[in-house]
C-alpha cells in the first residue's frame, strides 16, 4: 500500500458489512482514469478467508441509476448521525461481470457515509423492491 | 433453539433492552412488534441473507476484471442532466 494511499480518510463501518461482521475500517481509492465513475472500497481489517482484507468495487448510484433515490431509515440516520440529505455520501458496490459489460450493482443494499464525520454504514432497503444485481448498463 | 409459546399482545425480551412482541396471529401469519436499541440493526432474515451472499460475491474482484471495468463509463442517454 503506498503512502498516498494510507493519508486517505477513511471510514468507520461500526456495524460492519453483511457477510463480514468484523472488517469495519475501509478507505476509498479511486479506479482508473479520473473520468472513471468507479473507486474502490479497500478494507484496513482483514476478514476470513481475505487475510490480506477485501475490496468492493464501488460508484455513484445516481450516474447508473438517475431514478436511484433510496429512502434511509431514522435508524441508519441516527446512527451516523445525518442531519439532512446533504451530510450523506451514496456509494453502491458493484458485482464485476466477465465480461464487465455484464456488471451489477447492488441497489438493496447502498452504503451510506456521513460526509463530515466518516461513519458508514450499509442499508438494508428490505421493502424497495430494488434489487442486489441491477444491471449497470442495458444488456445489448 | 428456546421455544416459547406466547398469544397475541405477549411479549418476550432479549437482554435488558429488546422487547418482541406477538401483535396479530392470522392464519399462517404473525404480525410481529421489535422494540430495540438503533445500535442493533433488525432485518428479515431472507433479506439479510441475500445481502450477505452479494457481498461475499461481489468482494475483491480479480485485478483484471478491474482494468476492463474502469473504462466502462454510464451510457449518455441514462445519464442524469
Amino acid at each position: 500500500m503506498s503512502t498516498v494511499e494510507e493519508q486517505l480518510p477513511e471510514l468507520h463501518f461500526a456495524g460492519g458489512l453483511p457477510g463480514f461482521p468484523d472488517v469495519r475500517r475501509f478507505v476509498l481509492v479511486r479506479l482508473g482514469d479520473e473520468l472513471s465513475p468507479f473507486s474502490v472500497l479497500r478494507s484496513l481489517d482483514d476478514a476470513p478467508e481475505h487475510p490480506d482484507g477485501i475490496e468492493f468495487v464501488v460508484t455513484h448510484p445516481g450516474l447508473f441509476f438517475p431514478g436511484y433515490e433510496p429512502e434511509i431509515d431514522d435508524d441508519i440516520a441516527g446512527r451516523l448521525e445525518l442531519a439532512s440529505a446533504d451530510d450523506a455520501l451514496l456509494l453502491v458496490i458493484v458485482t464485476v461481470g466477465d465480461p464487465v459489460a455484464a456488471s451489477t450493482a447492488n441497489l438493496l443494499g447502498p452504503i451510506v457515509v456521513n460526509r463530515h464525520t466518516r461513519a458508514a454504514a450499509q442499508a438494508v432497503l428490505g421493502n424497495s423492491g430494488y434489487a442486489t444485481r441491477e444491471a449497470l448498463v442495458p444488456t445489448p | 433453539m428456546l421455544v416459547l409459546t406466547r398469544r397475541a399482545n405477549q411479549s418476550i425480551m432479549i437482554g435488558a433492552d429488546v422487547v418482541v412482541t406477538v401483535l396479530e396471529v392470522r392464519g399462517d401469519q404473525v404480525r410481529i412488534g421489535i422494540d430495540a436499541p438503533r445500535s442493533i440493526s433488525v432485518h428479515r432474515e431472507e433479506v439479510f441473507r441475500e445481502l450477505e451472499a452479494a457481498n461475499r460475491a461481489a468482494a475483491s474482484p480479480a485485478s483484471g476484471a478491474l482494468e476492463g471495468l474502469a473504462a466502462l463509463r454510464p451510457p449518455p442517454e441514462r445519464r442524469s442532466p
